[in-house]
């Protein structure tokens, strides 16, 4: 098919060119190689053969996402392409990664090929230059990041391959990746409440004080009430989503009806949430003895526990949360909340331009007090999991602060639904990770420094490549309009064509402050 | 065409000269070729249309950005201005629009915030500021905090906060955009004044006869490059402004009458009150018609806004009624309103009109987001969104590559374009267009205006508020002037001159003659009559 110019090949037939060729050299090359060195050759060829056949790959006018004509842009050369090309090896060598621990090597290493042929297909036609932005980013971030910690272990005398190297061997272990994906959880329903805020400009500091308090009044009825299954654990969730909705409410009722920032409101929420823990965490009232050294409300009877779900396809005989499903859940609801839903669209109106929003019919006051209400009922969640899957009882030490790594998860997703399912999943893996380094007498914080670094370099990162992205696009749409010499709009007077020779003051200009909502 | 300065000689270096400037934007170019000289001694103005590159070219002159090509010479010397700092030392110094003081301090503090290591900032820097004062006749008093002065004032404070600085050549940019008529008399006798005493103005504006009146040499910018360089003495308004535009400007006209008498929208007695009591709408009256256009003149801050927030829902009126084809809309919500079929083109787009950072086809939800075909009960019907965005993109022209662009990727005219489309869908009864054509290029404006005729036949009453006079006397059928929240006066379009109707803007009251109390109600005349004795 390379000699006729114009002949034209239908996309499946591609598809299945592109994934043939990705899996049998895969296949061969594993004789003789690393199975990932053959996955990368194997894929990588897979997408050359894609780019080949492109010209004569018919498309219904390739446009990108944001609505830009994008082949052949240097941009698209230049950070697109290779974007497509890492992404679909990356994607690729992680699923054949995550095969390999419950299948054979080779078979692994061909599905995983086959994937990541099939990737090179979608991203090669697909993949818009904003998302590649994005992700290039990210990217960008992430090496910033690796090298910071470097550089802080290097100069604390630690050699920083092996420690990397060491963190990469346990954090993948099957255990370790159960325990990542536990965390990752909890850490997700806390990002998720956060984000929800941050849609609307709202800054949710509460959620850990929200998820506590929730938590706790949560395994108190569970642990009083004895309900039938199903409806105990039906009857705990509603428990910790009103509580959390309440806890969040307040502040919600205080910024609509007193104009008190919720940030001052929910830091106090927090220390009043770990004031009434405290005093309903005694024995005689909520508590009972647990242990020698622990107190807690009384532990679950079984039939309100959620069942683990066993995690033999890691490899591994622990048991994920059951609740995963919930955060799952919680994931899909935001996103069609968000992109799909009135509510959603005067939620993301209202944090884009608070005016506009007033000016369109949007009660402002109304979104303010619902989305830190919805964010109250999310945050009320996250201490479920493990709630219901292990510990069974709010106890003394009950894990905290997951409100404020909430944060942090999901400024790094970018609020974005799968964003932070990435974010959190990341978070949960250095932070488990970390664990193997006390024993080789390595300082565990090196995690959180890794940690914080990656957040703040990827906000400021992101933050570049986005303007820089956004200008381009404005600069391509110009380029394609014939828009020669417009400078910036400005909404001001036109000009008074020159009748009113007598009217002085007959006009003024408007506010500058055009972007009055746009404020970061 | 070049004139004779005023001031210097006529062999001294130019104050400023700039040649071949160009300065790109991404997408854009917003200057090329740029080529001026200022002669020392002199107020030159700077005239064009918004957009056409008149605040790039000065913000390159104060240094707050390099030109890509070109050279600038102050008295002679090439220089290179990496800041406003740099700018400062060559002895520029730039008013901006919109102050930069801080209103908590004092006269004296706020002019020499930034500059304390030229006279400290105690008894020498009081001194230095009366002598100023006194030398360009600015007559400000270093001690008066700056809370308590007033807007012409306050722009005294700032051209002396430049004079301070040792600047030879001021950059004012739209000086007069906020001020009264008075005030820029007052502004136009300190320019002559600071003239006299051997300083160069460059006076930006878009005000054709301010700058024919205070003037020595204007040069025309349009579309990003100098077109001409007019002599005052010389030019018509109207000359200008074909150079300005670059052919014959659009005129605002309606054809036939297609008033009717049936009643879309009533205002009676309407007040609303400022947050400190004072009443920023004053009894406003007003009918208006099934397809008929109201106009209402008045500067700026007059209460239009106002008067439209309070129509729209997002203001309350303190005392009088709202009615929208005989209901009682007075205390509703924006959203019911918008319902019940009132459009809203608002007066500032990026705040109240648009979702800057949304494509085009989520902007079409917002303000319909209640309404087919935009949603589907609480869902939004993207399918159904889209393709009226679609329908809009080719009905109004919005020249844009697709809907799913982001809004601000967009020129304004075509924001504006994609807006009047968006809330003349989902068949609106009643239209409010708040300066409709404002910072539009010409090609946008005249098609903006056959829409409003079109709606406007087809039966839409439309309240349209514009500082545009030409395009409020051509576009009305019928005319109201507002001063201070009242309506003083009533005009006829069809022969009422802009002059007029500026005289009435101010308080001066309509020329006799050419205007009507034709108003259903003796009150309007009243009004008309206690302004005309008044200020």
């Amino acid at each position: 098919m390379t000699d006729s110019g114009r002949r034209t090949v239908a996309a499946p037939i591609v598809i299945l060119l592109a994934v043939l060729m990705g899996g049998l050299v895969t296949v061969v090359l594993d004789l003789f190689l690393l199975w990932w060195a053959a996955l990368i050759v194997g894929v990588t060829l897979a997408f050359v053969l894609v780019a080949v056949l492109a010209p004569m790959t018919p498309d219904r006018g390739r446009v990108g996402a944001d609505g830009t004509k994008e082949e052949g842009t240097p941009l698209h050369n230049v950070l697109v392409l290779p974007m497509a090309l890492v992404l679909s090896v990356v994607g690729g060598l992680v699923a054949g990664w995550m095969l390999d621990l419950s299948l054979i090597e080779p078979v692994a290493a061909a599905s995983g090929a086959v994937i990541g042929s099939l990737l090179a297909f979608v991203l090669f036609h697909r993949l818009a230059a904003m998302m590649a932005l994005s992700f290039a980013a990210v990217l960008t971030a992430g090496v910033i990041a690796i090298g910071v910690t470097a550089a802080v272990l290097y100069f604390s005398g630690i050699a920083p391959l092996p420690t990397f190297e060491r963190m990469l061997e346990y954090g993948t272990r099957p255990n370790s990746l159960v325990q990542i994906i536990n965390d990752s959880t909890t850490y997700y329903l806390a990002a998720v409440a956060v984000a929800i805020g941050f849609k609307m400009k709202l800054f949710n500091i509460g959620v850990d004080g929200q998820y506590r308090l929730a938590a706790l009044l949560a395994a108190a009825v569970g642990g009083y009430l004895v309900l039938p299954p199903v409806l105990s654990q039906f009857v705990v969730i509603l428990t910790a989503v009103a509580v959390g909705g309440l806890w969040a409410g307040i502040a919600g009722y205080l910024k609509v009806a007193r104009g008190v920032s919720e940030v001052i409101s929910t830091i106090m929420l927090n220390a009043i949430a770990t004031g009434i823990t405290a005093y309903l965490l005694t024995e005689g009232r909520l508590a009972v003895e647990i242990s020698t050294n622990n107190i807690g409300t009384p532990p679950i009877p079984e039939s309100g526990w959620v069942p683990g779900i066993p995690a033999t396809f890691l490899g591994s005989d622990r048991e994920v949360y059951g609740l995963i499903l919930l955060s799952v859940a919680v994931g899909i609801g935001y996103w069609i909340m968000l992109n799909r839903t009135r509510f959603g669209f005067e939620l993301r109106a209202t944090g884009q331009s608070q005016t506009a929003a007033e000016a369109s019919g949007v009660n402002v006051k109304k979104m303010v007090f619902l989305s830190m209400l919805f964010s109250g009922m999310v945050a009320g969640l996250v201490g479920l999991p493990q709630l219901l899957g292990n510990s069974h009882y709010y106890a003394l030490d009950f894990p905290t602060g997951i409100g404020f790594i909430g944060i942090a998860i999901a400024l790094l997703g970018r609020n974005h639904p799968v964003g932070i399912v990435f974010a959190s999943l990341f978070w949960a893996f250095l932070t488990q990770a970390a664990g193997i380094l006390p024993f080789d007498g390595i300082p565990q914080e090196i995690a959180v420094i890794a940690q914080a670094t990656i957040v703040l370099t990827v906000v400021v990162v992101y933050e570049v490549v986005h303007r820089w992205g956004r200008r381009y696009q404005q600069q391509q749409i110009g380029r394609q309009l014939g828009r020669t010499t417009e400078s910036t709009p400005e909404p001001a007077a036109v000009s008074d064509g020159g009748a009113s020779d007598g009217a002085v003051t007959e006009d003024t200009d408007g506010t500058d402050d055009k972007r009055g909502g746009e404020a970061q | 065409m070049s004139s004779t300065p005023s001031g210097g000689g006529s062999n001294e270096p130019a104050a400023v000269e700039l040649r071949g400037i160009t300065k790109r934007f991404p997408g854009v170019v917003a200057n090329h070729d740029i080529d001026i000289t200022v002669a020392p001694g002199t107020v030159h103005a700077i005239v064009g249309e918004n957009g056409a590159g008149k605040s790039t070219l000065m913000k390159t002159l104060y240094g707050m950005h390099r030109p890509d090509e070109g050279t600038i010479h102050i008295r002679g010397r090439e220089v290179r201005f990496h800041s406003p700092s740099d700018a400062i030392k060559h002895g520029i110094g730039m008013v901006h629009q919109h102050f930069m003081l801080a209103d908590n301090l004092t006269v004296l503090e706020n002019v020499v915030l930034g500059a304390e290591r030229r006279h400290g900032i105690g008894r020498k820097a009081r001194a230095r500021i009366q002598e100023l004062s006194a030398q360009y006749g600015l007559g400000v008093d270093p001690d008066r905090l700056m809370e308590d002065l007033g807007v012409g004032d306050r722009q005294r404070v700032e051209i002396l906060k430049v004079l301070y600085r040792g600047a030879q050549t001021i950059i004012l940019d739209e000086p007069t955009a906020v001020l009264v008529p008075q005030e820029v008399e007052e502004l136009f006798d300190n320019l002559r004044v600071l003239k006299r005493e051997g300083l160069t103005v460059i006076f930006i504006s878009h005000k054709l006869d301010e700058v024919l009146s205070v003037a020595d040499e204007i040069t025309v910018i349009r579309r990003g490059t100098t077109v001409a360089t007019a002599d005052p003495r010389t030019t018509s308004a109207r000359q200008l402004a074909t150079l300005m535009v670059g052919g014959e400007l659009p005129v605002p006209e309606l054809r036939e009458s297609t008033v009717t008498d049936k009643v879309v929208l009533a205002l009676s007695g309407v007040t609303v009150l400022s947050s400190e009591g004072r009443p920023v709408v004053d009894d406003v009256t007003l009918d208006i018609r099934e397809g008929e256009i109201v106009g209402i003149a008045g500067v700026e801050g007059n209460g239009q806004s106002e008067l439209i927030e309070a129509i729209m829902g997002m203001r309350r009126a303190s005392s009088g009624t709202i009615t929208l084809e005989e209901r009682d809309i007075t205390e509703w919500s924006t959203l019911s309103i918008r319902e019940a079929g009132v459009g809203y083109i608002p007066e500032d787009r990026h705040r109240h009109g648009i979702l800057l950072e949304s494509p085009l086809w989520e902007n079409r939800i917002l303000g319909h987001q209640t309404r087919e075909p935009s949603v589907n009960g609480a869902w939004i019907n993207r399918s159904g969104a889209r393709a009226d965005s679609e329908r809009i993109v080719g009905e109004y022209d919005v020249r844009t590559p697709n809907i799913d662009v982001i809004a601000d990727a967009l020129s304004g005219g075509n924001q504006q374009k994609f807006i009047i489309g968006r809330e003349m869908s989902g068949d609106p009864r009643f239209l409010v267009a708040a300066h409709p054509t404002r910072g539009v290029d010409v090609g946008a404006q005249s098609a903006i205006w056959e829409q409003l005729r079109e709606a406007r036949a087809a039966g839409l009453a439309v309240l349209l508020i514009s500082a545009d006079l030409d395009e409020l006397i051509g576009m009305s059928d019928t005319l109201h002037v507002i001063l201070r929240g009242r309506l003083v006066a009533e005009a006829d379009p069809t022969s009422v001159t802009p002059e007029q109707l500026g005289s009435a803007m101010t308080g001066a009251g309509l020329d006799g003659s050419d205007a009507h109390t034709e108003g259903d109600s003796g009150a309007e005349g009243a009004h008309r009559n206690e302004s005309e004795g008044g200020a």
